[in-house]
């Protein structure tokens, strides 16, 4: 449609709006209650324009073709002043404060020459100073109604209403109380779109930004989702993280984390020098006697036990060109595969279930495909808490019409916007996915044709699945059978449908076997490398697990997912690295600890993962650090790991690197230095040269944009990705074997990567969990994230976000409480075949009556020495969803 | 990604619960009821109660005045409007503050408390009050709600001076509600109601004067369409939709039935103000007997028309009358209005199409369709066909409601029909259509009854109530009584007249005017969302031109 806009004509898309023509010409208008991620309510009125005779604010008017609009005649300027001008008689002075620098309010007034005196109102509204992160000045608001949007349509959590009316009309926390006890879930949107300093963070006054001294433009270093963040920085310190607004991902989103939990940083309790035991205790020494001593060890190790004999656990936390880096040291420098990452204990059973289903190690489809979809299908996964931006992306979807179906024990997150909840019983989901699958085949919901031509394995899964009807599969899971019929009918009928899961598929026993048959619902769909539905795609847990893995820091594969046991692979490295590559797969995590117990593990260098905190049955991971003669630890904290190390090496943290993270939908972007490391920490990437150097190796690559520059001639998947490319593009997905084509946000269209080309379904028997409740451990007991706190904690314990959570809660059914006797906020000791831990009783009607549920974001209290080690069969991925235990009151 | 589309998210999520929407409000309402706290307290419990955010419940319960207002065991609520003001002089509140010994807004001893409410429809006999729901009208209000007289409250004057009444048919002349609707239904003739109406050139009858028919055409006949008797009677000064609700409320129910089945609707609402409880409990036993005699329910008549009555209780807004805040109220929403498009009967409640008609203009409906769209359209002038009731105030010798002919000179009905000021009263001027209409002087009043007459006088039809204000008050205070009512109403959703409501009062209250004034007039006149922020401008110059010189520098 054409639209004159002051004599220039523009063109326009339906549903396009005035002020988008108005824009489009090039034209600029105050839109104080506009945002363009939100509704336009048209309530500030200062974006009047003429049209068909009468002014009009144009946010809310709709572009119609041959409209014609004036905008810069003199009347409508004085008209859009005095909107303005109005709406600031009744601000007190200071909302025009900063002027040309300050806040967006403060900047159109300065542009429209409104004096500070046109500022006149008398306030008294006060303060609601309550909450660590949003601080609300009731005087400066201009009930625009931004922040309840946002809160609602690009958060989901609709925890801001307009209060009152008229020109008592201010925003405030729905319960009614103060900020900090409210449904706040500190986004930080409010704050983002607020136009006049009414809602403020800490440390960042509005009209403040200007004295901000560095921008750096980032990815964040919490969960999976890879939110691209600006952070800005003053004398070395952090003023403030905020959202890009181009962000591929979070599109000007954030949460809680990423947003605010920097504070660790300048935590007092940061390992700032090397530590070395001496006499029983951790001493602070310089990087070269700690390095000595490193190097000494793992010369004493390799002379006794051969290479075999020292083990590395990467991190998932650290950057892909340090993964590279660590991996590329055990296999060169000290000629072992033993190298693994914490995928081990999250998403190995993804990579291992996807691969052999489709042929990569990775989700199917990107995020803004899911966004896509017209049923979700979200499965094991609390997204709302764990991965906050990509929760609210998906119930977004939802609220604009798409169906959810939910599969988890418990009703929290998106479950609540469920049109079918399923709750499976913990370990049950193989036959959850296989009953769902039943119906799908039984009803014709499949696509017959894409099962012809592309996939393999149907006549295997069609007999296995007879025996999953709806009533065999509802006493197995305990799903009612109805609910199963419904679940599979949405999904079966739906037009573009996606799955999207996490660790309740894969932290079982059977985790692998749970990934095949959920991929399976979405290859009997055709909804994977066909463009009608969005396949299936795993949530992962930290900031670059999928890098970890990508980059190589796996005991059976080398970077790229090449086998170990490939020659040609093996030489391809060796080409490029100067240097042998070992041919047996090293070991998993859960070896690398068996070894130390046994004693055939002599170093163990464990980077940035506090194994004795996070892995499963903790107290024999403990025993293994003990045993083992070398544990060199590098950390931000003395965290329970490293208090068992021999060496301890002060790390930098997310905000102090230079490198790239892969996110859960293989996106490569740029991780940039904000701040130096504090005192003596260093990179790991330094941390991992320097040690090579105490033994008189060269790894080459000397920056992070060489090494992965070198991962690029190693691995064909990423050969067209550099440092430079990302500076250029910003994010980049994998496969990209080409430096002059886009990457592959969504897998599959030709062929799938197996090596006949095709999908391929499985034929998995429902197989009872490891750990199953008796009298003795009547319980089952969940574990997982919190919304507040990241893994271990030891980032977000030291944030004010400790003031949101700053209590180990165990979750429990209200007859559950009764039964044993517990009350709300009731000391809980919870105990396992394995350990023990104590807690705080949380009564909810969220969970399941017989099953319980817990963080581990709090080591001190022994969560993970309950867990059990039984681990996927397939992976070795611990069965944390499923332990049994047994309540008793108090702290005993 | 862009927003929800002329939506927002609240309404979005609630969509997904199941459309709870008034229950909302009522599960709010009864709360409020028995709570001696604030919203605070027990809005946001309410609202998860019913799966809704908490925020829903507080923002909707901050908004509507009974739910925000504080409640004693024992409640009362006082008239605060314009003819209460007038026959005053403006001390109505404080007489009955000082009777209650609390203050406005508060909860006194004895556990009294005391709500100013815009209108409770007793303009005839102001003073008013609801004592509970128990009206105590006229002089000796203080004394009634001292105990010392019992309470009184004297029935509508209604009276019809055309000799062939329409909406007054039933009250006056004694016309059988019913008559039209059941052979209408039995013969399914939607077209030919759609059609009469039509001829009959009615238009809307709430005071935004559009064509009836062409409203219902707009819904485009689906049959998810809703149709809502509007009788959220703001303005003050009326009391015409009280009457009919309250005497003859079958007729307003006939009416709305025959709207749906020539909108192909099959779900109607009636929305009753709050401050009509009489209203309320009659309304709601005219469609318990509507089902019981057959006109609503299942197969009506023997037909294929389903067709479905509720009847919903406000909360206390003037704005919530406005159909996009009437809508959001429905929806148990901030009843605050929004911007068209979408229009309501392409998007209305919950999205469906949505036909809002005021409950006179419905009254109106089944005479029109037994005498024929023709018989109506001859009667009152060329452009603007058939009768409207006027109510005029206590200041009149004669008040109450008439049913004239519009056309009918307003000096006739302030003269013959009201009989002239009671006397011993000079008018100062006189308020046509309520706090949006306009003034008009005491040597102007020569005006045909039309839209386009009083609109011509810096008037306007509106509701068309008449309240005659005397020389005991002065110009200057009814103008800051217009601005105290702007300010009170405004349900704030946008800038011009959540400010400019705020700032005019100040300014009328303390100084002279001065160029803020002007353009806080022209902002809020030009850039105001709905009608009343765009009103109050004409309406409080037209005031400053009816006193002429006492209020000459205030005509800008």
């Amino acid at each position: 449609m054409r639209v004159d806009v002051d004599g220039v004509a523009v063109h326009l898309e339906d549903g396009a709006s005035l002020l988008d023509a108005v824009r489009l010409a090039g034209g600029e208008l105050p839109t104080l209650c506009h945002d363009d991620r939100l509704t336009s309510v048209g309530s500030c009125r200062t974006c009047l324009v003429r049209s068909g005779g009468s002014v009009v604010a144009a946010c809310v008017t709709p572009a119609v073709d041959g409209a014609v609009v004036e905008v810069t005649t003199g009347e409508l300027r004085g008209l859009r002043r005095d909107a303005v001008e109005l709406i600031v008689s009744a601000l007190p002075p200071r909302a025009l404060d900063g002027g040309a620098d300050g806040g967006e309010l403060a900047r159109i007034c300065h542009e429209l020459g409104l004096a500070p005196d046109s500022a006149q109102g008398q306030g008294g509204r006060g303060r609601d100073d309550t909450h660590p992160y949003v601080h609300l000045d009731r005087d400066l608001c201009i009930a625009c109604g931004r922040c309840v949007r946002m809160c609602a349509e690009v958060q989901g959590t609709f925890a801001l209403t307009l209060t009152g009316r008229g020109a008592d009309t201010v925003v405030a926390p729905g319960t009614g109380g103060s900020w900090a006890d409210s449904d706040c879930v500190s986004c930080g949107g409010c704050v983002d779109t607020c136009p006049t300093g009414a809602l403020t963070e800490p440390g960042l006054p509005v009209g403040d930004r200007a004295r901000t001294s560095g921008r750096t433009h980032t990815t964040c270093g919490y969960c999976g989702v890879g939110c691209s963040l600006e952070v800005l920085t003053r004398d070395g310190e952090i003023v403030a993280v905020l959202p890009d607004h181009d962000g591929p991902v979070n599109r000007g989103h954030a949460c809680v984390k990423g947003r605010f939990a920097h504070g660790f940083l300048h935590a007092s309790e940061r390992l700032i020098r090397p530590l070395l035991r001496r006499d029983g205790l951790l001493t602070p020494v310089s990087w070269s006697e700690a390095l000595d001593h490193v190097a000494r060890g793992l010369r004493e190790a390799v002379a006794a036990g051969g290479p075999d004999a020292v083990a590395a656990i990467s991190s998932a936390r650290a950057t892909n060109e340090e993964n590279y880096l660590i991996q590329k040291f055990m296999r060169v420098a000290v000629g072992t595969n033993n190298v693994d990452n914490c995928s081990r204990l999250c998403h190995a059973p993804s990579a291992a279930g996807l691969t052999a289903a489709f042929g990569l190690s990775g989700g199917t489809d990107s995020l803004d495909d899911v966004e896509g979809a017209d049923c979700l299908l979200l499965v094991g996964a609390n997204p709302v808490e764990a991965h906050p931006v990509v929760g609210a992306r998906l119930l977004r979807r939802v609220l604009h019409g798409a169906r959810l179906i939910v599969a988890d024990p418990r009703t929290v997150g998106l479950a609540h916007h469920a049109d079918v909840h399923l709750r499976p019983l913990p370990g049950s989901n193989v036959a959850l996915f296989n009953g769902l699958a039943h119906v799908m085949l039984a009803e014709g919901l499949v696509d017959d044709d894409f099962l012809r031509h592309r996939v393999a394995g149907l006549p295997e899964l069609t007999a296995l699945l007879d025996g999953y009807g709806p009533d065999q599969v509802a006493a197995l899971t305990g799903v009612p059978a109805g609910d199963l019929l419904e679940a599979a009918r949405l999904y079966g009928r739906a037009e573009r449908p996606a799955i999207v899961y996490g660790l309740g598929v894969t932290e079982h026993l059977h985790g692998t076997d749970g990934v095949r048959a959920l991929a399976n619902l979405a290859i009997l769909r055709g909804a994977v490398g066909t463009g009608h539905g969005f396949g299936i795609n795993p949530l992962r847990g930290q900031n670059n697990v999928q890098g970890a893995s990508d980059m190589g820091a796996l005991p059976d594969l080398l970077p790229g997912y090449a086998k170990v046991t490939d020659p040609a692979a093996r030489a391809r490295a060796a080409d490029v690295w100067g240097a042998p590559v070992p041919d047996r797969p090293g070991m998993r995590i859960p070896e690398m600890f068996a070894a130390a117990r046994a004693g055939t593990l002599r170093t163990l260098w464990i980077v940035g993962e506090d194994v004795c905190a996070t892995d499963p049955d903790t107290v024999r991971v403990t025993e293994a650090l003990e045993t083992c003669p070398l544990v060199v630890c590098q950390e931000l904290f003395l965290s329970e790991t490293a208090r068992h190390a021999d060496v301890v090496l002060p790390a930098a943290a997310w905000l102090e690197k230079d490198g790239t993270f892969v996110n859960f939908d293989r996106r490569f972007q740029r991780v940039r230095p904000a701040l130096d490391p504090p005192g003596d920490a260093r990179t790991d990437f330094a941390a991992v040269h320097a040690l090579a150097s105490a033994l008189g190796v060269d790894l080459g690559c000397r920056t992070p944009a060489e090494a992965l520059a070198e991962c690029a001639r190693v691995a064909p998947l990423f050969a067209g990705i550099s440092h430079e490319r990302l500076d250029r593009e910003g994010a980049v997905p994998w496969p990209c074997p080409d430096p002059f084509r886009p990457g592959e946000a969504s897998l599959y269209r030709e062929r799938f990567s197996t090596s006949d080309g095709l999908a391929h379904l499985a034929a998995c028997p429902y197989l009872p969990p490891g750990e199953t409740p008796d009298d003795h451990y009547p319980l089952v007991l969940v574990t997982g994230r919190r919304w507040a706190h990241y893994n271990s904690g030891n980032m977000t314990r030291r944030t004010a976000n400790l003031q949101l959570e700053g209590v180990d809660l165990l979750d429990l059914h209200p007859a559950d409480a009764a039964r044993c006797g517990l009350g709300e906020g009731d000391p809980v000791t919870v105990r396992s075949r394995y350990g023990r831990a104590v807690l705080t009783a949380h009564l909810s009607d969220d969970m399941v009556p017989g099953q319980v549920f817990c963080a581990f974001h709090f080591p001190s209290s022994g969560v993970n020495t309950l867990t059990s080690r039984h681990a996927d069969t397939v992976t070795s991925c611990p069965e944390y969803k499923v332990t049994a235990v047994r309540l008793i009151p108090g702290c005993v | 990604m862009g927003g929800f589309n002329g939506s927002n998210g609240f309404r979005v999520l609630a969509g997904r619960r199941g459309h709870l929407g008034a229950r909302l409000l009522e599960a709010l309402a009864g709360a409020a009821e028995r709570s001696p706290d604030g919203p605070q307290v027990w809005a946001p419990r309410v609202a998860r109660r019913l799966g809704l955010p908490a925020a829903a419940g507080l923002g909707s319960a901050t908004f509507y005045a009974d739910l925000a207002a504080p409640r004693g065991r024992r409640h009362v609520r006082v008239c605060a409007a314009a003819a209460c003001f007038a026959a005053r002089a403006g001390r109505q509140l404080t007489e009955v503050e000082e009777a209650l010994g609390v203050a406005v807004g508060g909860v006194g001893r004895n556990d009294v408390s005391l709500q100013a409410v815009r209108c409770l429809g007793f303009c005839y006999a102001s003073p008013g009050c609801l004592d509970g729901d128990t009206p105590c009208v006229g002089p000796t209000l203080t004394e009634q709600l001292a105990g010392g007289l019992p309470p009184v409250a004297p029935a509508i004057p209604a009276r019809d001076v055309t000799g062939d009444p329409v909406a007054l048919a039933g009250i006056v002349a004694g016309e059988e509600p019913w008559t039209v609707w059941p052979e209408a239904v039995a013969t399914g003739a939607a077209q030919r109601v759609l059609a009469e109406v039509a001829a009959s050139g009615l238009r809307g009858r709430g005071g935004a004067g559009f064509p009836v028919s062409a409203k219902w055409a707009a819904a485009g006949g689906s049959p998810d369409t809703v149709v809502v008797a509007n009788g959220d009677e703001g303005d003050p000064g009326s009391y015409a939709d009280r009457l009919l609700m309250e005497a003859d409320p079958a007729r307003v129910l006939e009416g709305l039935a025959l709207a749906c089945l020539a909108c192909g609707a099959r779900r109607a609402v009636v929305l009753v103000r709050s401050e009509y409880p009489q209203a309320l409990t009659r309304m709601r036993a005219a469609v318990g007997q509507a089902y019981a005699d057959g006109h609503l329910g299942g197969s009506v008549h023997g037909s294929e028309v389903n067709l479905d009555v509720e009847v919903v209780e406000g909360a206390g807004s003037y704005v919530a009358g406005e159909e996009t805040a009437l809508i959001a109220g429905l929806e148990g929403g901030r009843g605050c209005a929004r911007s068209r498009p979408p229009y309501p009967t392409r998007q209305g409640l919950w999205d469906a199409p949505t036909v809002v008609n005021n409950v006179e203009t419905l009254a109106a409906v089944p005479w029109i369709v037994r005498r024929g769209g023709n018989a109506y359209a001859c009667r009152g002038t060329r452009t603007e066909t058939g009768t409207k009731l006027v109510c005029l105030s206590e200041r009149f010798a004669r008040p109450g409601c008439y049913e004239v002919e519009l056309g009918t000179p307003v000096i006739h009905i302030v003269t013959e029909l009201g009989g002239g000021l009671q006397e011993g009263a000079e008018l100062g001027a006189l308020q046509v259509g309520g706090p949006l209409g306009g003034f008009l002087p005491p040597d102007g009043l020569d005006v045909p009854l039309t839209e386009a007459d009083l609109a011509r006088h810096g008037a306007a039809l509106g509701h068309a109530g008449l309240v005659a204000f005397d020389r005991r008050v002065t110009g200057r205070e009814v103008l800051r009584h217009v601005w105290e009512f702007a300010a009170a109403e405004s349900c704030g959703a946008c800038s011009p007249c959540r400010v400019g409501s705020r700032r005019g009062l100040e300014i009328t209250g303390s100084g002279t005017p001065s160029e803020e004034y002007t353009r806080l007039l022209r902002v809020m006149g030009q850039a105001s969302l709905c009608a009343f922020g765009r009103r109050v401008p004409a309406a409080v110059r037209s005031l400053a031109r009816a006193y002429g010189d006492e209020l000459g520098e205030w005509d800008r």
